[in-house]
């Protein structure tokens, strides 16, 4: 992709908080570029630096290595000196608290950034019916802003954010504060918003299933550092890294030794303790190297008789069945193992049943065995 | 991006410069002042030691000194005593009237230190009070039972008029305490006297002992008392003896000086070891969260006692002097209530009052002083709130202790400093209105950076940062989404310190000159020539100004900003 089709370029970019011994470095070396247009989000758990990062777009916080620019222009660099206020970027920003200030009203919000600017009153007017409109919040202008409703106001800080039309829109998990109903609703209207709009996004949340509903792009952060960027069904089905595997959505995890990548068509081969799989090797495997064969619980086939092929299969008993409706989420002892499997509700499980399960081999992900330095298991078995 | 810095460098680094002026140079100024031989622009003037040497070895200082302590010991035992009952009755008991004895606690804190002085010299003077000659009528008396021209009726004086502020503070404290270890107390099968005794007073230790030291500095620094009771009594403590080394002819200002040291030396030492006490427990009250509803001890038959003890409290130290007061001012001639003199009740002291040659002046320059004081402070301390609270800007703490200094500075202090300052700085003020503005501004700036860093510390950081990523300055940002939610501490904080500059008397008797004479001032020298009449018509005057701006003012601050 040509560089001027990036909205916004960060690159290298590291920070410190705190002085002295109680230095804590938060962000090691992140380097993102977002494709215009589209709705990039930034998914890693609680205190991975997604908001530190947010914020440094925003000129919120000052970077102390790196470069950050927007629509080609450069809003920070370390090494030139430059950084531009926060109020001379082309941004718009949503807050986790909405901060809609209580002493104005819903019109008066919304105006805000036009006022400021002194746009004439007429124009004004005008624009802020527009925005409202868009938000679905039209006849609300002159009530106060306290007087309303969690939704009401994240519609109010979304308009507030796009009336001057910026160039990044920045949101920093903007559907944390409401109601479980209410955050489901939101998902497609914050997506169909932006599709309407059309303005680059950067979209922070620590919900894998946000990221996956909403996202055209998805960084995965850990521990400060950028893990993997891809799109929702990449990083879904075909993840690259041991984290990103764990993190969205639910996997089984089985270490082993690569015995050959296999190539083309050809799936590659993997030796563990429970026999060998056929699989797909990620990047940065090699042969006689350790790594880990992850796959999904739904893509675990479960059968009571044993099938034909005898390529990944693997004889278990049913530890734990629940009926989900839709599934049945199992917990299945293969010896000293125990794997996730959802499977189809017709098929009634019982614990202590015989089964015999097929790993799909298009769906065994060779990943390598151990992410960056830095990161512990417990985060990573989240 | 050159106008964005300089709105914002020249706000910050004036306003912190200001401060650094308004509280350093003082202190500064009084420490040389003591140590010089004659004041600045005399000839002949050189370093000396022999204004402390004046003063120590004097044996009337020591006798002072003890004075002083006295004082200030009974006044802060007697106001905590009653301050904390009715805090106590107030907020954790189920005593009927509670909502009446909220306003009655209040009233005396409007009434200016003079009047209140004066109302008791009225009621307890052996010769003409009113309560003296009552009870002496009543019990067939040879003299009279009370003299108010004592070191007992001296602490009586100042205790009523401070007890409402160990009111308020004590009421907060009362607020904040966590009942559930009160609770748990009373499950473990002890009584509510044995938990009251074993359980709250230990927990509210710490506060108790923060509002002590505070009423002792205000004891320590107290005026009015010790110049109108004292002086005739001979009783002096360091502030009056301050007051006549300066109002002698010629006035030894080395002399006031060294005292003034000496007093700000006690008064700091009490604000110093306050500081470190509080500290502590405002931690704990953050530990223990706000928004407990505290639980109400039902005193069952006993309530009717505590009733009767709050009214009789606020008998004494309400309606009796706003009486007194009131009859005063209405009364041609001074004179204990009767039918004959009711008879003659005339609004001529009102009318005397207000076309007393620099009525119309005072009145003016009080008011002036009042708003422009209250204002600046709160726009000033607005500002430094945000340096020491919102920004990362370095050196934050050190300006926040800064502009609290001046508490640690007794009126009277301020006013020999000042005259120091301003007999030796090359700004030609000395003697103007604007040296009390400066004065008032200093005096009060501890109240505004409080009340205002409390606000501050409330408003989201988001609030703030929605504003600069909606492309406003750091100007645009403080004037429109600032300032407007701190409105409500604004308007509060301006309030009180438009109250207490608008009785401000210690400071302003040694700075004010003839066309810049305030209302506190005016009724002194009524008082000293012997009119008491219409000293009292003032007093009525001046309470009714600072009920109407305070009125105003929640008006005008609810228009402007969110109303509570
Ligand atoms: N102002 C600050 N001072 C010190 N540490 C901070 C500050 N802001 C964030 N941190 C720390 O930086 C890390 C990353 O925070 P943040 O970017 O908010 O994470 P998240 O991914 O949850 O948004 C956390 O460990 C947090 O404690
Ligand atoms: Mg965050």
């Amino acid at each position: 992709m040509a560089e001027k089709n990036f909205m916004v370029r960060i690159q290298n970019l590291e920070k410190f908080f705190g002085e002295d011994r109680e230095r804590v470095h938060v962000l090691k070396g992140v380097s993102l570029d977002i494709p215009e247009g589209s709705l990039y989000t930034f998914l890693g758990p609680s205190g991975c630096g997604k908001t530190t990062t947010l914020r440094c777009v925003a000129g919120l916080e000052r970077p102390d290595i790196g470069s950050i620019s927007i629509g080609g222009k450069t809003v920070f660099s370390a090494a030139e000196r430059v950084y531009v206020p926060t109020n001379r970027r082309p941004i718009g920003m949503v807050f986790q608290s909405y901060a809609i200030w209580p002493h104005m009203t819903v019109f008066e919000n919304v105006a805000y950034p036009l006022t400021i600017q002194h746009v004439n009153k007429a124009d004004i007017k005008k624009r802020v019916g527009e925005v409202l409109k868009i938000v679905g919040l039209q006849g609300l202008e002159d009530r106060p802003a306290p007087k309303l409703s969690g939704g009401q106001q994240q519609r109010v800080a979304f308009a507030r954010a796009l009336v001057n039309e910026p160039k990044v829109m920045l949101l920093d998990e903007p559907l944390s504060n409401l109601d479980a109903k209410l955050r489901e609703q939101m998902r497609f209207e914050i997506k169909a918003l932006q599709r309407r709009v059309n303005i680059t996004t950067i979209y922070v949340t620590h919900d894998q299933g946000e990221a996956l509903a909403i996202s055209d792009q998805i960084a995965v952060m850990h521990a400060g550092k950028l893990i993997e960027v891809g799109n929702p069904h990449q990083l879904y089905s075909r993840p690259k890294r041991r984290f990103t595997a764990t993190f969205l959505g639910l996997t089984n995890l089985i270490p082993g030794k690569v015995v050959e990548l296999g190539g083309d068509s050809k799936p590659g081969r993997l030796e563990t303790s429970k026999g060998v799989f056929a699989f797909i090797p990620a990047a940065g495997l090699h042969a006689g190297g350790a790594a880990v064969l992850s796959i999904r619980p739904e893509h675990i086939e479960v059968m009571k008789q044993k099938p034909q092929v005898s390529e990944n299969v693997l004889e278990g008993t049913v530890k734990e069945a629940i009926f989900m409706g839709d599934a049945y989420h199992c917990q299945i002892a293969v010896g000293d193992t125990l794997l996730r499997v959802h499977t189809h509700p017709f098929l009634t499980m019982n614990p202590g049943d015989k089964v015999y399960l097929h790993l799909d081999p298009q769906s065994c992900n060779g990943l390598p065995a151990e992410d960056t330095e830095g990161m512990d298991e417990s985060a990573l078995g989240a | 991006m050159g106008r964005f810095i300089n709105a914002q460098t020249v706000i910050l680094l004036g306003c912190s410069l200001f401060v650094l002026y308004l509280a350093g140079i003082p202190l500064v100024m009084l420490l040389y002042g003591s140590v010089r031989s004659a004041p600045i622009g005399e000839p002949g003037a050189a370093y000396t030691i022999q204004n402390y040497i004046k003063a120590y070895f004097d044996r009337e200082f020591y006798l002072l000194f003890w004075n002083s302590i006295k004082y200030a010991l009974g006044t802060c035992l007697v106001s905590f005593a009653i301050g904390t009952f009715l805090a106590w009755v107030n907020e954790r008991t189920n005593t009927p009237f509670k909502k009446l004895f909220l306003v009655m606690a209040l009233i005396p804190f409007i009434i200016p230190g003079i009047l209140s002085t004066i109302a008791w010299i009225l009621l307890l003077s052996p010769k003409i009070g009113l309560i003296n000659l009552v009870v002496k009528n009543a019990l067939g008396l040879e003299s009279a039972p009370f003299n108010i021209y004592s070191m007992g009726g001296m602490i009586w004086a100042e205790a009523i008029h401070l007890y409402p502020l160990v009111f308020l503070l004590m009421s907060a404290s009362f607020r904040n305490m966590d009942t559930s270890l009160e609770e748990a107390a009373l499950t473990a099968g002890s009584s509510t006297f044995t938990t009251l005794r074993r359980v709250t007073l230990p927990l509210m230790r710490p506060a108790m002992f923060g509002v002590l030291l505070v009423m002792f500095v205000r004891g320590i620094e107290a005026f009015e008392v010790p110049a109108l009771v004292g002086v005739p009594a001979k009783i002096s403590v360091f502030t009056t003896k301050i007051f006549l080394a300066i109002h002698q002819f010629p006035s030894d200002f080395g002399l006031a000086g060294a005292y003034a040291v000496t007093l700000l030396i006690i008064s700091g030492a009490g604000v110093l070891i306050y500081q470190r006490v509080t500290k502590r427990t405002e931690r704990f009250a953050t530990v223990t969260g706000k928004g407990y509803r505290p639980r109400v001890i039902d005193l069952g038959p006993w309530k009717w006692v505590t009733c009767f003890i709050a009214f009789l409290i606020f008998l004494l130290a309400v309606i009796m002097p706003v009486f007194i007061l009131l009859w005063s001012s209405f009364i041609p001639f001074y004179g204990i209530p009767s039918r004959e003199l009711l008879a003659k009740v005339t609004l001529a002291n009102y009318h005397y009052v207000l076309t007393y040659p620099l009525a119309l002046t005072a009145f003016k320059n009080s008011f002036l002083l009042s708003v422009g004081s209250a204002t600046l402070v709160m726009l000033l301390t607005s500002v430094i709130a945000w340096i020491t609270v919102k920004s990362k800007i370095p050196g934050g703490v050190f300006l926040d202790n800064l502009a609290f200094i001046p508490i640690a500075m007794p009126g009277i202090v301020l006013g020999v400093s000042l005259i120091w300052v301003y007999l030796t700085l090359p700004i030609p003020i000395y003697g103007t209105i604007w040296v009390l503005l400066l004065a008032y501004i200093t005096k009060f700036m501890p109240y505004g950076i409080r009340s205002s860093s409390a606000t501050m510390i409330q408003i989201n950081k988001e609030l703030e940062e929605a504003s600069m990523t909606s492309g406003g300055t750091w100007f645009q940002t403080f004037r429109k989404i600032i300032l407007p939610l701190l409105m409500p501490g604004f308007v509060a904080g301006w309030i009180y310190i438009s109250i207490i500059s608008l009785r401000e008397l210690s400071t302003s008797i040694l700075l004010y000159s003839y066309n810049s004479t305030v209302l506190s001032i005016m009724a002194f020298d009524l008082w000293e020539g012997g009119q008491y009449t219409y000293v009292c018509a003032l007093g009525v005057l001046m309470v009714l100004l600072l009920v109407a701006m305070a009125v105003v003012a929640r008006k005008l601050g609810a228009r402007i900003g969110i109303a509570e």
